[in-house]
Parts: structure tokens; C-alpha cells; sequence
């Protein structure tokens, strides 16, 4: 098996088991405080943590990068579809949440524009990190905004995570279009140090210091 | 309540509460009436919730009433501990 497909499994199964243990927390302080924002947080963690098993599967299985699946494979181009589509509303959905919380329910409406996106899977792929960078941009955005109105905003470390998320799909967005493989996987590898922020996030937010 | 302050939740309320009683062993009402910032009508209103759902253990001692957490409230205070945390990484409130 190539290294590449190898490397792309292993980064992807560990930020899925991140992603799942982030909507996990999300998912239980959501039980105890009850905000919408949380639940926004936990369905979107839990899509992009199968997202993310749907493409290290997928990599298993071809044996290549979502770059390199030739178009005739079903399967393959099924998979991948099936992880842009899934990695597209999860970061809607947390988007969403925030835009909510920031702007009312009327932002709701803003994301049943791409009605007529391209057929083919590398038309799908490019629309999709494209729509993920513009939802991740905002969800940093909210973020800065959050830290600058609060005393007490997001967090550094979860900027960081979603900062280096973000760059991570630039580098995607920037490989699917240059069709280059080696920075499909410096985009898996950012992506994966995003996510390993947030792992560090969870993990200190579940070792509270006693008063 | 000023207008710009922002009411509290019920839940911040509960807990700020039971912090107040976590710093002290025993903790006299008015020790949580000033950490907890109520008025005595709703603290008495607070803690009578509390102590109904096992959070919160009375001790009368003659003229002296203290609280304290029991060993259910020392368990919800830590969840809601680690659920603030998480809360406000995302920059929300509780």
C-alpha cells in the first residue's frame, strides 16, 4: 500500500476519534446547560468525525487519495461524495450555531444557494472545500469576534484548532485544483495538527483544577 | 439590576452557589448570600431547591444554620465544572 494512502488513513482516523470525543463533550456539557450552540457543536463534530471515517475508509479500500480516484470507480466516487457532502454540513451546522447566536435565526436561510453545483466529483470536490473554507473563515471570524466582546471568548487553543482547520482546507481547496498530491497530504497533516488542538482543548477542559 | 447587566440563568445561580458552599466546609447563608449575590428571599428559595434535590445537606445547630455539599452535589458541581469549561472555550456563557 502506498505511503501516502497509509499516512491519509492514520491522520484521518485519528481526527475522526478526536471529532467524535469533541461532539461526545459537546454533546454531554449540552445536557447540563442546554444551549443551542452546543448542539450545533456536537451534530457537526459527530458528521465530521464519520466524514473523516468515510475518507480514511475510502483511502483503505482504493488504495488512493481522494485526488487521485479515477472518475470510472463507483464506489470510490460514491465515498467521496458521500465524505464532501457529510464535511460540508457538519461545518454548516456549526456555523450555523454560531451565526445564530450571533445574528438570529434568520441566517438559517443563507446556505440554499448551491442548488446548482457541478455534477462530476471533481466539480463536487472544489465546491465543496471552497464552501467549507468560507463556513470555517466565518466560524474563526466568530471566534475573534467572541474573544474581542467577552471577557472570557473562545478559547486560544480551539482558535488555534480551527485556524489551522481552516488553512488546512486552503491547502486542499489549493490541491483539488492543481490535482498534487503532496499537498493533499500537507492539507490531511494541517488538518490533523487542527485537530490535535482541539484534542488538547477537550482534554484540558475535562481536567478542571479543584477551587 | 442594572439594565446592562445581563440576568443571570438559574443554572449560573445554582452554581454559583454551590461554589460558594464548596469554599467553605460548612457555610453560613450569609457567607453564600454575599459569594452568591442574591437577595435572602431567593437565596432561602435557592437553597431550599438545592437541599430538595440532594445537592445540599442542611446542619441545624441551635440559632446556627450551615450548608454543606453532599457527596451527589460534590459530583454535580465537578460535571458542571468541566461543562463550564468546555462552554466557555467556545466563548459562550452558562
Amino acid at each position: 500500500m502506498p505511503a501516502g494512502t497509509v499516512i491519509t488513513f492514520s491522520l484521518d482516523i485519528l481526527s475522526a476519534i478526536v471529532a467524535l470525543l469533541t461532539s461526545y463533550y459537546a454533546y454531554r456539557s449540552n445536557r447540563l446547560v442546554g444551549n443551542s450552540v452546543l448542539g450545533a457543536i456536537s451534530v457537526g463534530f459527530m458528521l465530521l468525525g464519520i466524514g473523516l471515517a468515510v475518507d480514511a475508509g475510502t483511502s483503505l479500500v482504493t488504495g488512493k487519495l481522494l485526488v487521485e480516484v479515477p472518475m470510472d470507480r463507483a464506489l470510490a466516487v460514491l465515498a467521496s461524495f458521500s465524505y464532501l457532502t457529510i464535511q460540508m454540513v457538519a461545518y454548516l451546522v456549526i456555523a450555523v450555531g454560531y451565526g445564530r447566536a450571533t445574528y438570529g435565526s434568520a441566517v438559517v436561510a443563507a446556505p440554499a444557494v448551491f442548488a446548482g453545483w457541478a455534477a462530476n466529483l471533481y466539480g463536487f470536490s472544489v465546491l465543496s472545500y471552497f464552501v467549507v473554507l468560507v463556513l470555517l473563515a466565518f466560524v474563526v471570524f466568530q471566534g475573534f469576534l467572541l474573544r474581542s466582546g467577552k471577557s472570557h471568548g473562545m478559547s486560544s487553543i480551539l482558535l488555534l484548532a480551527f485556524s489551522l482547520i481552516l488553512v488546512a482546507h486552503l491547502v486542499l481547496l489549493i490541491s483539488v485544483l492543481t490535482l498534487g498530491a503532496g499537498l493533499y497530504l500537507a492539507g490531511i497533516g494541517v488538518q490533523f495538527l487542527g485537530f490535535l488542538a482541539l484534542l488538547v482543548f477537550v482534554v484540558r477542559s475535562e481536567v478542571v483544577v479543584p477551587r | 439590576m442594572s439594565q446592562g447587566e445581563k440576568q443571570r440563568s438559574v443554572l449560573r445561580i445554582n452554581l454559583d452557589i454551590l461554589n460558594a458552599v464548596s469554599d467553605e466546609h460548612e457555610a453560613k447563608p450569609t457567607h453564600i448570600l454575599y459569594k452568591a449575590n442574591l437577595s435572602h428571599e431567593r437565596m432561602v428559595k435557592y437553597l431550599d431547591d438545592l437541599t430538595g434535590k440532594g445537592l445540599l445537606a442542611v446542619k441545624q445547630d441551635g440559632e446556627n444554620r450551615t450548608y454543606s455539599l453532599t457527596p451527589k452535589g460534590v459530583g454535580f458541581l465537578l460535571e458542571m465544572r468541566r461543562a463550564e469549561a468546555f462552554v466557555q472555550g467556545f466563548g459562550l456563557n452558562i
